[in-house]
């Protein structure tokens, strides 16, 4: 429970203490926000504190599966036929082998050897989200990465472990210098009992981050991820994320666009079947002029499980010719799923384009007595339109590598009932 | 000899408004039916009726496909018994690859029958061709089902779907409907190539000029839910001259 965690062994890990301790502070104060707290009206996480919790403190040595198995992220880079540099925590905490044989342009350092990264990753990481003040303070393993130029593979951060009473909390700082690119995929697939990975990307000017995200955790573990983006003059960044796993998973990522001429594409497809809870939050802040940002969200929900798209855009007063786009469409297959959708826009400028929407819908039984009517099963039929209504969105994704580690998963959940 | 489809006294309704009242045809294979009817008349209720679309139901009577009831099978067990429904308005599918769509439509009759299924290649091939047959371009084969079509394309690749799913019974909703004198020709052009003894087909229309296209051996008609007259093709030439009013006032 709470106690346990608000104890880590600080002694261990610090390299500077006063940023550890003003999140621990701050963790102490507000703790788990409770349903009252407007954020998190849709996603109750105050359960967790009655949960008997411990930050994780080893290696388990369990991994989650077979690297054959297409589904899982080594397997899935094998499958794609890629060579990846992977990174890879267990239950949290760091596994050193990973720094090794680093591909050129990158620097990667554990956190504890770079001074200035915990302070930046506190800058970047989401305001006023429980997971930015907890992983600081209890951080189980933590790496600062660094991107010099152009990085040709891509880098996969593999998260496992099967501490099954155990928090992970995973502290991952990215830094890429003026017009590097990587090409990054961040794979979570672990058994613990709360995934809370702490994510800081600082985007220099003219930079580029490629991106996807895999959530496929086990079926009981709870994923909270908060993740802060920061982009200057010019950089971009392309991430989408594909959300089939968890009991109860919220990814929550804000972004700064605070050099003009910034891109940020945003996108994220979530899948729940049983009583999965998936939530995607997001908060775009365009700071400056002539930056634009573009969110393409979908879901799909069977059963009793429920999906939550929050995202709202701000605008500030001198971010004159912003476009901020966001659209977000759930699809039911179940009358007793549930989907909550909160898209906002906060203007104060004059001069913009942006754009919200959101739709919530069923199958359309026009289009499965078309298909049905042809000889296609009833269940191939509904997998061949739920496909469709994803596809679009999967297409966004302009790096087909990183397309081709997602296609499996979203694939394999399409197939029914398997837990990934 | 069984007939190849045989509809009796079928009553059907859609919501609680009974619209077919005892519907009484026999189809044997190689024959080609035309139903004509005015508007309201249950023309499409009765093509759903026969492919098993939800919300028609069926109230009374019974339809038999080589002696069998179908009424109990859902759509896509009909279409593989050998049940094909050419809409009146095809849907669009985006997001639904064509070639991927009709490759499961073709593989899902063919594991029924107990053969392989088709692999892509080579089923690519027998697209082709057929498609070239039947004016469907390589630009529409490639597209999303029937999204950016024109009502002609529509109408000709429902052909398509008819002469690769190769149907024993095929029902063709107002393929007419929408379709100007050359896309006309051209559609029924295509139906007519796949006229075969061992098929029958049934052709559902409000005008009698698909019939000059379109040869039916038998022509009925329908009006207020019922077959009011049965005749020959001249049948067709009577309603194009004198209208319905007058086969309603005899019934």
């Amino acid at each position: 429970m709470l106690g346990s965690m608000m104890q880590p062994d600080m002694g261990a890990v610090m390299t500077d203490e006063g940023v550890r301790a003003d999140a621990l502070a701050r963790w102490q104060q507000d703790g788990w926000p409770g349903p009252r707290v407007e954020p998190w009206r849709f996603t109750r996480v105050d359960g967790l504190a009655e949960r008997d919790l411990v930050p994780a403190t080893a290696l388990s040595g369990a991994a989650s599966g077979p690297d054959g198995d297409p589904g899982s992220g080594p397997g899935a880079v094998a499958a794609a036929g890629i060579s990846a540099h992977v990174i890879r925590f267990e239950n949290g905490i760091l596994d050193p082998s990973g720094l090794a044989a680093l591909p050129a342009g990158l620097v990667v350092r554990e956190m504890m050897d770079d001074e200035q990264a915990l302070s930046r990753l506190q800058q970047i990481a989401p305001k006023g989200h429980p997971v930015s003040d907890l992983s600081l303070a209890v951080m189980t393993g933590g790496i600062a990465i660094d991107v010099d130029s152009a990085v040709s593979s891509p880098l996969m951060l593999l998260f496992e472990g099967g501490e099954t009473g155990a928090s992970a909390h995973p502290a991952i700082l990215i830094r890429l210098a003026p017009k590097a690119h990587l090409q990054l995929a961040e794979w979570h697939q672990s058994d613990v009992g709360l995934a809370a990975p702490l994510i800081g990307v600082d985007i220099a000017a003219g930079a580029r981050l490629e991106q996807v995200k895999v959530q496929a955790e086990g079926a009981a573990t709870t994923h909270l991820a908060a993740t802060g983006v920061a982009l200057g003059e010019g950089a971009s960044i392309a991430g989408f994320s594909l959300c089939t796993g968890g009991a109860l998973a919220r990814l929550e990522t804000h972004v700064a666009l605070a050099g003009s001429g910034a891109d940020c594409e945003l996108s994220a497809i979530y899948m729940g079947r049983g009583d999965q809870h998936q939530d995607i939050t997001t908060y775009m802040d365009h700071a400056v002029a002539e930056c634009t940002s573009n969110q393409i969200i979908r879901g799909v929900l069977d059963d009793s499980s429920r999906g939550v798209y929050q995202g709202r855009v701000h605008v500030a007063p001198d971010a004159q010719k912003t476009d901020g786009q966001q659209m977000a469409r759930a699809l039911l297959l179940s009358r007793k799923a549930e989907a909550d959708a909160k898209p906002e826009l906060e203007i104060y400028a004059d001069d913009v384009v942006c754009a919200h929407g959101a739709t919530v819908g069923e199958l359309d039984a026009t289009q499965l007595f078309y298909l049905t009517s042809r000889g296609i099963p009833y269940e191939t039929a509904r997998a061949m339109l739920i496909e469709a209504f994803l596809i679009d969105t999967i297409e966004t994704i302009e790096n087909d590598t990183l397309a081709g580690l997602l296609r499996p998963v979203a694939e394999a959940w399409l197939a029914g009932g398997k837990d990934l | 000899m069984t007939a190849l489809l045989e509809i009796r006294d079928l009553h059907a309704s859609v919501g609680d408004t009974p619209i077919l009242k005892g519907i009484n045809l026999t189809i044997n294979a190689g024959e080609v039916h035309a139903i004509m009817g005015p508007n309201g008349s249950g023309k499409s209720t009765m093509s759903y009726v026969l492919a098993g679309r939800d919300g028609y139901e069926v109230t009374g009577g019974d339809i038999l496909m080589n002696g069998e009831s179908m009424l109990e099978m859902e759509p896509d067990e009909r279409a593989r018994a050998g049940m094909f429904l050419a809409f009146q308005y095809p849907v669009e599918l985006p997001g639904v690859g064509g070639m991927s769509f009709l490759r499961a439509a073709v593989n899902a009759r063919r594991v029924e029958a107990g053969e392989e299924e088709i692999d892509q290649l080579g089923f690519v091939k027998i697209v082709r061709e057929k498609a070239r047959l039947l004016g469907v371009s390589d630009e529409m084969l490639k597209r999303a089902v029937n999204v950016g079509f024109s009502g002609g394309e529509k109408k000709r690749y429902e052909i398509l779907q008819m002469a690769l799913l190769e149907p024993t019974m095929a029902v063709l909703d107002e393929t007419d409907s929408g379709l100007d004198v050359d896309a006309l020709r051209i559609v029924s052009e295509g139906v007519n190539l796949l006229r075969d003894p061992g098929r029958a087909m049934l052709v559902i229309t409000h005008y009698q000029r698909l019939l000059n296209h379109i040869v039916p051996d038998y022509v009925h008609i329908l009006a207020g839910g019922k077959i009011r007259k049965t005749g020959g093709k001249e049948l067709a030439f009577e309603v194009e001259e004198s209208g319905y009013a007058g086969i309603d006032d005899a019934a």
